[in-house]
């Protein structure tokens, strides 16, 4: 089984803050790993360190074998080989869906125009977002429509591997499920993706792996049946016992 | 019968081109000068932001006729000898900078930090980041304050006069001293001023009409 990201001992503080406190772990191809835990416990600082948008202050991040972390890497090489799918969507405003999609694939992979537009069409029907769309600015779209177009954006890419940063928790409770639907028949096709959610139902039906992380480490890890029906750290049974009560799944085992 | 203004309007007009020359070679100096300074100041590494900072302030804190006399009369101390034209757009070109700077610095910033993080993210550098996505929303953000900077430069051109340059202003001087009367060219000129800046405004506002995409502060009157 290939590797394709491994993450070691990795710490950073903001002054007197410490955000992450040695977290490792490692992501073989075409596997889903799903991150939950409290807010402020630093998960997004671990995606933005794995795409190199902050500097760990100390260990090493190793994407297909290769250490991103040691200096003088060129770290755009590095991103345009990571897609990054936020919270807040970031599509660019002043593009359309289509000129979204195809801004990394012209400026970045330099491809031809029209290769491009063909590539970045594929990408958006990939994820549902037809015809009637690809035209429309950002502010047309509706939230879920934005995080389509944004998931488009990262797969047109062709990286080894997706972060997702909260995906849904901007959205609309209505607009969660065609997200969810678009990630998980990307996990379907053998994407490698590290997702930080609190979507414990897509976690149960998607993850190979759920990591529990609370106080910049990850406290426990295992089978999403394990960790999400049955932890055994008391901290992580708190944290779920307050996401089922909030909805209700009545599939608790 | 005595000459009035009326006979001397061709004489104002004629100092028009100059004015033109001085405010578009300014503002486009200032243009020039002040998009690097705003990329340098928002993204450059940290002592090259602090540089660029100090500078503006200082340009900022001399006024303009000091900085027109510096660069006229005083640079030939150090072997620089410039005519009245270059050496006024040169003042005008590097105070604009300064403001132009702090200009598109807000509007950079005003851009936000999601949109760069997510150009970095698809594998853009920082220069290809500011170039694709920040400068062009930043730059409509900035229409209205630009438009803004360039009635200042329009009408801060009137100051070349003392160097002798022979923009609208100086003629409009000119033809008072010899008519005996300050009012009317001077009205004259002042409705010369107000026409290019409205006219200016007018143009901007169709600008910023034509560029704005939904969502980016498009439609808002100047």
């Amino acid at each position: 089984m290939t590797v394709v990201l491994k993450v070691e001992d990795l710490w950073k503080s903001y002054k007197k803050n410490e955000v992450l406190r040695g977290v490792t772990f490692s992501v073989n191809e075409g596997e889903t790993k799903v991150i939950i835990g409290p807010s402020g416990t630093g998960k997004s600082t671990l995606l933005r360190c794995i795409n190199l948008l902050v500097r760990p202050d100390k260990g090493r991040i190793f994407l297909d074998g290769e250490e991103i972390t040691r200096p003088g890497i060129n770290e755009a090489r590095v991103r345009s080989r990571i897609g990054f799918v936020f919270q807040h969507f970031n599509l660019f405003l002043h593009l359309t869906a289509l000129e979204n999609v195809m801004l990394g694939l012209t400026k970045v992979k330099g491809m031809p125009k029209e290769k491009a537009e063909e590539a970045a069409k594929k990408a958006l029907l990939s994820v549902g977002i037809t015809e009637d769309l690809w035209h429309k600015y950002p502010a047309q779209l509706s939230g879920g429509q934005k995080q389509r177009v944004a998931i488009a954006r990262a797969i047109a890419m062709n990286p080894r591997l997706i972060l997702f940063d909260e995906p849904t928790s901007a959205l609309d409770p209505e607009l969660i499920g065609e997200v969810l639907k678009v990630m998980e028949k990307l996990a379907k096709e053998g994407m490698t993706m590290l997702v930080v959610t609190h979507e414990i139902g897509f976690a149960m039906k998607v993850a190979d792996e759920v990591m529990f992380m609370d106080g910049g480490r990850i406290i426990e890890r295992g089978p999403p049946q394990e960790v999400i029906l049955r932890p055994k750290n008391e901290r992580t049974r708190r944290f779920l016992s307050r996401i089922w009560e909030l909805y209700d799944l009545g599939v608790r085992g | 019968m005595a000459l009035t203004v009326w006979d001397y309007l061709p004489v104002i007009f004629s100092g028009i081109t100059n004015t033109l020359i001085l405010t578009l070679a300014g503002v486009g100096l200032g243009f020039a000068l002040g998009i690097p300074m705003a990329f340098a100041e928002v993204l450059g590494p940290r002592p090259v932001q602090l540089a660029i900072r100090w500078v503006g302030r200082v340009i900022r804190g001399i006024p303009l006729l000091v900085l027109l006399f510096i660069i006229f009369f005083g640079f030939p101390n150090i072997g620089i000898t410039l005519p009245p034209i270059p050496s006024a757009i040169l003042a005008i070109g590097i105070r604009s900078a300064a403001y132009q700077a702090q200009l598109f610095r807000g509007a950079v910033e005003g851009v936000g930090y999601g949109q760069l993080e997510a150009a970095l993210s698809i594998g853009l550098t920082r220069w290809g980041a500011f170039r694709h996505v920040i400068l062009p929303q930043a730059l409509r953000l900035a229409i209205p304050g630009w438009v803004n900077e360039f009635t200042i430069v329009l009408k801060d051109t009137s100051l070349a006069y003392a160097i002798g340059v022979t923009e609208v202003f100086t003629q409009a001087v000119h033809v008072a001293q010899v008519i005996l009367d300050y009012l009317t060219p001077l009205l004259v000129v002042a409705a010369i001023y107000f026409t290019i800046t409205f006219t200016a405004s007018r143009l901007a506002e169709s600008v910023y009409r034509r560029v704005s995409v939904p969502g980016l502060g498009g439609g808002a009157a100047l």
